[in-house]
């Protein structure tokens, strides 16, 4: 039972991340800082002797958020409102971010009203990502945005503190990409959901706990079976970028047949994917981290262009040897939908099927995508054994 | 009990200036020009959000601004076929409908250009005016505040197979951080002023990049000084408008938009505004309104529905209201000509970038816009929830919530877009206007 019992806690903080906040913070009595999604580096906020929290789209319908951003939102921008309404955001001593997304910023300001006892700092991270002075200008974001944490908390930020901070986040990420690595080679049989609560709770959980969790976990993953013909499709998720999918949506998948072998989600390999690197000075390090980053796991939420999503996504898929790949698109999330026709094309072009379902924070017509996916998953099943383009290296696409 | 608003019923109410009819004469001709620019061999550079155009016409480049496109495809109702391509590529109808709108022309320009670099080759042409736009030799993105603007450009670039130039410019929201922070003042606008003006250093030497030539700093003088003599006239007579009754109102400022907003900065645009100014002091001399029975005074919060501009400024005539004033007309579009020092304009160009009406955060902008409300002495605001632009609807509720608490003002809030007519709900604006026209009635009769 040793490999359940860490996924059990991973499962029960995702499903509730305030709560895990509240706790920790009586036990320790130390600040809680919460940041907005994709790239705040939490390492600041760690090094300073906070618990560093990715604030998350919650399960509660929206109610009172209704006053205060229309309902053409993405889910986590109304969510993330509704809760700071709510007072169920009280936790947080402050929130901190650089990300600019324009429905994110909506959601900032709305959240600076709601919660007048919350510090919230922001300073605009750079999303050109090609520019000479990207990565001063990163830089410099960066210790704006540890200047007024300090500021805030009354405390300096060492530099010893945050080269600590790094190296443990570095730790947790690498472990957690040891994972996805055994379920790509089958040496590990993890959900999609299972996979996501180990990602989303990293972004909660006090990290050294975490990682001390996932040491435990893969010390017990059981010795796998050798996956049959008849095994379930393998996909790639694909998308959904600042809240985590919803677990039943996720199951759904897996009981039409299909089989979750790898992601670019935010909840998933987008947020593990690269580490700072520990030989530099360490703000040096956040920037390049910040823009290494963006070269790895592309991101329609930046403009860089030397890379191309959709190449990375079918160079990912033959890694993973994904047969088909699921894109998440939450709905009104413009950048996805500014990019969703590249990946289609170019899934088209190189022939490799994909299917593009669109989530709600609620009301999701769940039968309905069942339908499709079930339909998707024959498709992909029929497919097997026929030569593949997507084999074919496609322009673009790293080798 | 008060009588109910009557529903508009005359044909013709609104009383518009006469002077802005020669905005369209100019539009046309700014249009007609980039139609042959390729004719021409001029260079030709896309670009969106703030206005940079004099950076470019200086250098001879002919500009096109992507929502000015849009936007006189939906005032034309000409917007179909572009929005029809961009839909076909699978973009949504979610997304900025400015931008789809755009991206629809560049899908069209691709189908007529017939490259082999073109996912579209084999589409065969159709000839709408979408399709006329000449292809950019270069893209720059300026965008301040909306982070879809910025990849709006970014998605240009790749339509166009990312063979097109492009630069960033990033125009960082201004977050009113620190106790020294306000409108145009405090260490954080000093500091993302230099960010910007070192940006638009650095965005001269790519355009001398492209033309191959040194920047003409000369002529980016003559024409800033132009800039700043029109934006200084179209204020002044803005201010004339606190008058009763109104001698112009939003409606002809939005006509007014594109003078001061992408038409060659010749003198041309200074004759046009002393015209509107003189006309309208005239009007402030004999007591002419542009509403001619002005009951109301109201401030319309949100970016403009091109589709509906001349229909919104006869539906409101005809509920006696003048809308006087607004954050799209009245908080942007070089708005603060006394930051541009015409001898050394690159400071004050960038800082006017930074003022768009919505890239100041809400402490700030909601002063801005409660500031408006009080000089135009208006007694409610109209939102345009537009379904595509958050942009403009992020701060609303925030600017509602306010409007009621500090100033006791009615608000109402209407569904459209920019320019995308199939979100706008005419029964609903009829509704809500109504009810927040009776609602102000029914307080000056409780405090008459
Ligand atoms: S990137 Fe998408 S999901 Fe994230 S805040 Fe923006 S619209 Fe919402
Ligand atoms: S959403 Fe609004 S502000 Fe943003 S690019 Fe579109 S029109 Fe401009």
């Amino acid at each position: 039972m040793a490999f359940q019992d860490p996924l059990a806690r991973f499962a029960e903080v995702s499903a509730d991340p305030l709560g895990y906040a509240r706790a920790w913070k009586a036990r320790t009595g130390r600040p809680v800082i919460g940041s907005f999604p994709m790239n705040f580096p939490s390492e600041l906020a760690h090094a300073a002797g906070a618990l560093p929290l990715i604030i998350q789209e919650s399960d509660d319908p929206i109610t009172v958020g209704h006053a205060l951003l229309f309902p053409f939102y993405c889910g986590y921008t109304r969510s993330t409102v509704d809760q700071a309404a709510k007072g169920d955001l009280a936790v947080l001593d402050a929130i901190m971010f650089g990300d600019h997304c324009v429905q994110l910023l909506g959601a900032a300001d709305a959240v600076r009203v709601a919660l007048p006892d919350t510090q919230v700092i922001f300073f605009q991270l750079i999303s050109s990502m090609c520019d000479p002075w990207t990565f001063g200008r990163a830089r410099e974001s960066f210790q704006k945005l540890r200047s007024e944490l300090e500021d805030f908390l009354e405390r300096p930020v060492d530099d010893a503190a945050l080269r600590e901070s790094i190296a443990l986040f570095n730790r947790n990420r690498a472990l957690i990409r040891e994972l996805y690595r055994m379920r790509v080679d089958g040496r590990v049989a993890l959900t999609a959901a299972q996979m996501q609560s180990v990602v989303k709770s990293s972004m909660v959980m006090d990290k050294h706990e975490h990682t001390a969790l996932l040491e435990e976990l893969l010390a017990a993953v059981p010795a796998q079976a050798a996956p049959d013909s008849t095994a379930p499709i393998r996909v790639h998720l694909s998308g959904h970028f600042c809240q985590a999918p919803k677990p039943e949506l996720l199951n759904m998948f897996e009981e039409c047949g299909a089989v979750v072998v790898g992601d670019d989600l935010y909840h998933g390999f987008r947020y593990i994917s690269t580490d700072v690197p520990e030989d530099l000075d360490p703000m040096d390090g956040l920037a390049r981290w910040y823009m290494d980053r963006n070269t790895g796991v592309p991101c329609p939420t930046r403009v860089q262009n030397d890379v191309d999503w959709d190449a990375f996504l079918l160079g990912a898929m033959r890694n993973e040897r994904a047969e088909g790949m699921i894109v998440l698109m939450a709905k009104f999330c413009e950048p996805h939908m500014y990019y969703y026709p590249e990946v289609k094309e170019a899934f088209e072009r190189a022939d490799v099927p994909h299917l593009l379902l669109e989530t709600e924070h609620e009301g999701m017509a769940m039968e309905y995508m069942r339908t499709r996916v079930e339909s998707f998953v024959e498709l992909v099943r029929r497919r097997r054994g026929v030569a593949r383009a997507a084999l074919q290296p496609v322009e673009g696409e790293p080798a | 009990m008060n009588a109910p608003v009557q529903p508009p019923k005359l044909p013709g109410a609104a009383n518009k200036l006469k002077s802005t009819r020669m905005a369209g004469k100019l539009v046309n001709e700014y249009w007609e020009m980039v139609w042959r620019a390729k004719e021409e061999g001029k260079l030709v550079c896309w670009y969106e959000g703030s206005s940079i155009n004099p950076f470019l016409e200086a250098a001879d480049i002919v500009w096109v601004h992507g929502e000015a496109y849009s936007a006189m495809l939906a005032a034309r109702h000409q917007e179909g076929p572009a929005q029809a391509a961009a839909e076909e590529r699978g973009y949504s109808r979610e997304l900025c409908s400015y931008a789809r709108t755009h991206l629809g022309c560049a899908v069209n320009n691709q189908r007529h250009r017939n490259g082999s670099d073109s996912a579209f080759a084999d589409v065969p042409a159709d000839e709408d005016i979408s399709a006329k736009l000449p292809p950019p030799d270069m893209i720059i993105s300026a965008y301040a505040y909306c982070s879809t603007g910025q990849q709006w450009d970014e998605m240009t670039s790749r339509l166009f197979g990312k063979k097109i130039p492009i630069f960033n410019v990033s125009i960082p929201w201004i977050w009113a951080s620190g106790k020294d922070a306000g409108y145009c003042r405090g260490k954080e606008w000093e500091e993302t002023s230099v960010y910007v003006a070192r940006q638009l250093e650095e965005m001269v030497k790519f355009i001398e990049e492209r033309t191959g030539k040194p920047y003409p700093w000369d002529r980016l003088r003559e024409l800033m000084r132009n800039v700043k003599r029109a934006s200084e006239l179209r204020l002044e007579a803005m201010d004339m408008c606190t008058a009763r009754p109104a001698p112009a109102t939003l409606f002809d400022w939005s006509v007014s938009i594109a003078p001061i907003n992408q038409l060659p900065c010749t003198t041309d645009i200074v004759d046009y505004f002393t015209k509107v100014r003189d006309e309208v002091a005239e009007r402030v001399r004999t007591g002419e309104g542009a509403v001619p029975k002005e009951k109301y005074r109201l401030f319309f919060d949100g970016i403009m529905n091109w589709n509906k501009l001349g229909w919104l400024a006869e539906k409101f005539a005809k509920y006696d209201a003048a809308v006087v004033a607004g954050r799209y007309t009245h908080m942007a579009f070089w708005q603060e000509p006394d930051l541009i020092d015409a001898n050394d304009p690159v400071m004050g160009m960038g800082q006017n970038y930074l003022i768009c009406p919505n890239n100041h955060s809400s402490p700030i902008l909601i002063d801005l816009v409660m500031g408006l409300c009080e000089k135009y002495q208006v007694d409610g605001i109209v939102f345009h929830a537009t379904r595509t632009c958050r942009a403009f609807t992020n701060p609303m509720h925030l600017i509602a919530e306010t409007a009621h608490s500090r100033l006791g003002l009615q608000t109402s809030m209407f569904e459209g877009d920019v320019a995308d007519e199939s979100f706008y709900k005419d029964e609903l604006l009829n509704t809500r206007v109504e009810a927040m026209l009776e609602a102000i009635d029914a307080r000056r009769l409780a405090t008459a």
